[in-house]
């Protein structure tokens, strides 16, 4: 049975197609996965990355085409299964129980029993001979709500191994790292490679596919664009392939003129949902004409900081100034009116109401202006035809704006309340992981817009979790940890090394309670 | 659009063919217990419609199931489920007869007019401390609507039982009991019937008919929570809570406002579910005063999808329903059960379909929209790469 060695592919796929009403999310898909490899597959958003991935998985089954796990032909009807044939996933998000140890949630569901008892001490052996094996730094009887983020994925990655997996499926992993996490991440998937595992390597960040795989599949609108080697191409090859057409990487971009400042946070403390402090003592300022941004990795308090900023947090203490204009205790809308653009970071829960219409949506939080209406009604032609001269200035692609806007992709979504935000006239536009989730063209469109209005002389203040955008973006980037922020610098002036300390806080002096 | 056209038809249509399936499977029914169903069927018609008075008989049943259909709706369009109608109306119409009987001597067009508000007070009262705990306390509305049901049920009996009972009625001594009620409410206070303003258009109705102008300001009240929901900023901002309270919040809009208004006003709507019934048919308020409108409001709201017409249309047809019972059941021998059992079937496959249903136009336009955006894409098309050198 067991075959090794060169030339022999541990999976391969033949003609996969899997179409839903509407579109071929793939499209005749071939794709070869040698044993012992680290194999990225790359793609934007709506490429069929993930469909295919839920096909190998088990999770939907293909219309068409074959899938050959060793030379053998196999259909994989569930994800019992494909662990079964030795397919393990590896979630983006995280599915863990917090307050369980690291042993329990990776014996969790499969948990080593006689009669119905744990055989807990089976488990831990083989917990922690796993953990020697792969050189994997875990405290066994740690619970989950004290490791970092970096640790919990070993503890995902360690579930999957825990079950048999010899073929890893990891997605967008290092989504949610600091850079030397990911540096961790990579060392561990190199053991793993070495001690003969596959692994598949699902990723839009090119730079980090071009470092850990030996071979890049790339994927665009469903189907197979080729396989590359890693050794053979670079970064601006595969963002062609992956695009099809030439992109820029480079933001373009001259010197900000910054004018006087336009948001100005003083000692800023806020609460967060349980009631502990999210952020801590923050001070800084945004000008007009700069875009500032918080660097940080995600759950240190951005969130929080950026609700209390439009008025949708309490401010625990501290001053915000807007344009010169105490802030704190005003509602949103007072906020808003005062020229302030919100891009919220979650637009399905936050900047859409994704039942409504595009025309709808287009005017949410401009509704109650003399312009689009009277307390007696609604001024339909006004808002429809505000709504096509956004649609059009934004070049969104819809069928209607008479169609609810869920039906948009989130790139397009995104675009309509970029649109929206930016026909208020702000002169300060918070823009919260203004990037998640689009493709590529669309992150382009999105970078203009917001350099396009610094150049106009606005002030923006840009969070996101990418280092990458906050770098390329901002004229001046803070980062924040633990709700502190902890540096403030030019993008130019430091290293990527030297972020990564600030992010993960081992730059920041210590203090009590940090991680509790 | 010729598309949306098409979607809306589907929209229309796809209760009236779960009605059909409803009426099928009510023909099973009566197969089973042994009754003709072309027989049943044919005399709920002919019962209902033939006769002018029956027809007005359903007219009047289906007032009060406008007002708490309309109540139902309106809480369901700003996402709350007020299943309180009952105890909203059961309080509203209780004091609308405190003021029908204890004030004396206003003339008409002040006193009915202030009756009809004091029972939308009442309405909105019983509704006040729900969505108060809802904003303020995040009390789910449905928990604390249910449980004031029951409060008010056992208040309006002590309230009738104990206080302001009519210990005068009129009896000869030693004749029957006196009814547990209140007082009759003073002529000044009655809603007047349109039997006379029928007449004009040669419509005679008989005097055991009770059609009252209710009616009229139910269908008014339809069309007025049309304009509200759809035309004005504060029915979009209701119905932006409803969807998403979280992106509404975000625009600006403050959703336990929106909650609390539109909570009230479902309330004060509420209120006028049972004035028909007190104002016009019994003209005073006892111990069996009509129960059930609020709930049959819900299934009404349900049918109807929460819009204007349909309310009225599912109002229509549940008041249809119980008259055509009374005829089967006097006439074929049918147990009223066996309508009850076809409205729950009803309900349940106009909820079914209606899901199917908006599901594939949903799927529908979903292609629609990938299409307009793929068509409009210049450039990145699929497979473009090798062909555009």
């Amino acid at each position: 049975m067991e075959k090794t060695g060169a030339g022999v592919n541990i999976i391969e796929l033949r003609r996969i197609t899997k179409r839903f009403p509407g579109l071929v999310a793939n499209d005749s898909i071939n794709l070869e996965i040698a044993r012992g490899e680290i194999h990225a597959i790359v793609g934007e958003n709506g490429a069929g990355k993930s469909t295919l991935m839920k096909i190998l998985t088990g999770l939907y089954q293909p219309d068409e085409g074959e899938i050959y796990l060793n030379g053998n032909r196999v259909a994989i009807n569930g994800p019992r299964q494909a662990i079964w044939h030795g397919i393990g996933m590896v979630h983006q998000h995280f599915m863990l129980i917090p307050r369980f140890t690291v042993l329990e949630n990776i014996v969790l569901g499969s948990e080593p029993a006689r009669g119905g008892v744990l055989k807990e001490k089976a488990a831990r052996q083989l917990v922690e001979e796993l953990c020697r094996r792969y050189d994997f730094r875990l405290e066994s009887d740690t619970r989950v709500w004290d490791l970092s983020v970096g640790q919990q994925q070993r503890v995902e990655i360690l579930k999957v191994l825990y079950r048999g997996a010899e073929i890893l499926i990891l997605d967008e992993p290092t989504a949610v790292l600091a850079p030397q996490e990911v540096k961790e991440l990579f060392v561990n998937l190199r053991n793993l490679k070495d001690q003969g595992k596959t692994i598949i390597f699902i990723s839009h960040k090119l730079d980090e596919v071009l470092s850990i795989a030996d071979r890049i599949s790339v994927l665009r609108r469903g189907r197979m664009v080729g396989t590359v080697l890693a050794g053979e191409t670079d970064k601006k090859r595969l963002s062609e392939m992956m695009v099809g057409r030439p992109v820029l990487l480079k933001i373009d971009k001259q010197e900000s003129q910054t004018g006087q400042e336009t948001l100005v946070i003083k000692d800023l403390s806020v609460m967060g949902s349980m009631g502990r402090p999210a952020v801590r003592h923050v001070s800084f300022s945004v000008r007009a004409g700069e875009i500032y941004g918080i660097a940080g990795i995600e759950g240190n308090g951005q969130t929080e900081l950026i609700e209390a900023l439009v008025g949708l947090r309490k401010v625990h203490t501290g001053q915000v100034f807007i344009l010169g204009q105490p802030i704190v205790g005003k509602s949103v809308r007072e906020i808003k009116d005062l020229g302030v653009g919100y891009i919220p970071e979650d637009r399905h829960h936050r900047g859409l109401v994704l039942p409504m219409t595009v025309w709808e949506n287009a005017v949410l939080g401009l509704h109650r202006t003399r312009e689009f209406s009277r307390p007696a009604s609604l001024y339909f032609k006004k808002i429809l035809a505000h709504a096509e001269r956004l649609v059009r200035e934004f070049d969104v692609r819809l069928g209607s704006v008479d169609l609810p806007i869920r039906n948009l992709s989130g790139g397009n979504q995104q675009k309509v309340i970029l649109a929206r935000e930016m026909s208020r006239d702000p002169s300060l536009i918070i823009a919260s992981q203004p990037t998640r989730g689009l493709d590529i063209g669309a992150i382009e469109f999105v970078h203009k817009q917001l350099i396009k209005a610094r150049d106009q002389g606005r002030a923006v203040l840009v969070v996101s979790a990418d280092l990458e955008e906050v770098l390329s973006l901002s004229d001046r980037v803070g980062v924040i940890y633990s709700g502190e922020i902890v540096a403030e610098f030019r993008p130019q002036e430091v290293t990527l090394e030297e972020i990564g300390h600030y992010m993960l806080g081992s730059k920041a002096q210590p203090r009590e309670g940090v991680g509790a | 659009m010729k598309k949306r056209f098409k979607y809306l038809l589907l929209e229309i249509a796809s209760p009236f063919i779960a009605i059909l399936f409803a009426v099928l499977i009510g023909a099973l029914v009566m197969l089973v217990i042994d009754k003709n169903p072309v027989e049943v069927y044919r005399t709920m018609f002919l019962f209902s419609f033939k006769r002018l008075d029956s027809v007005a008989i359903i007219l009047f049943g289906m007032t009060p199931l406008i007002f708490s259909g309309l109540a139902v709706a309106i809480g369901f369009k700003a996402g709350l489920f007020n299943i309180g109608i009952e105890g909203q109306y059961l309080i509203g119409t209780f004091l609308a007869a405190l003021a029908g009987f204890a004030l004396k001597g206003l003339p008409t067009f002040i006193h009915l007019p202030l009756v009809i508000l004091m029972g939308m007070l009442g309405g909105m009262l019983w509704a006040w401390l729900p969505i108060y705990l809802k904003v303020k306390r995040g009390v789910h509305e449905v928990i604390s609507t249910i449980m004031l049901n029951y409060v008010s049920f056992s208040l309006i009996h002590y309230l009738i039982a104990d206080v302001f009972m009519d210990k005068q009625q009129g009896l000869a001594p030693g004749v029957g009991n006196p009814i547990i009620r209140l007082p009759k409410i003073a002529a000044t206070a009655v809603m007047p019937k349109m039997h006379s303003f029928l007449s004009n258009f040669g419509i005679n109705l008989p005097q055991h008919v009770y059609l009252n102008w209710f009616l009229v300001l139910a269908l008014l009240m339809a069309v007025g929570y049309y304009f509200l929901v759809w035309r004005t900023p504060f029915g979009y901002e209701l119905r932006a809570v409803g969807h998403n309270p979280a992106g509404a919040e975000t625009a600006g809009i403050k959703p336990g406002a929106v909650f609390f208004k539109a909570f009230l006003l479902s309330g004060a709507i509420a209120g006028l579910t049972g004035l028909s019934d007190l104002l016009s048919y019994f003209g005073y308020m006892d111990l069996d005063f009509p129960r059930g409108y609020g709930f049959t409001g819900i299934a009404v709201a349900l049918i109807g999808k929460n819009g204007p017409l349909g309310i009225v249309l599912a109002a229509f047809l549940f008041a249809f329903l119980n008259r055509g019972a009374e005829g089967v059941q006097a006439f074929v021998g049918v147990p009223m059960e066996t309508i009850v059992i076809l409205q729950g079937v009803m309900i349940l496959s106009i909820v079914v379909f209606s899901s199917v249903m908006g599901r594939y136009i949903r799927q529908q336009e979903k292609k629609e929209a990938a299409l307009g955006s793929a068509a409009g894409k210049p450039g990145v098309t699929v497979g473009a790469q090798g062909g555009v050198k």
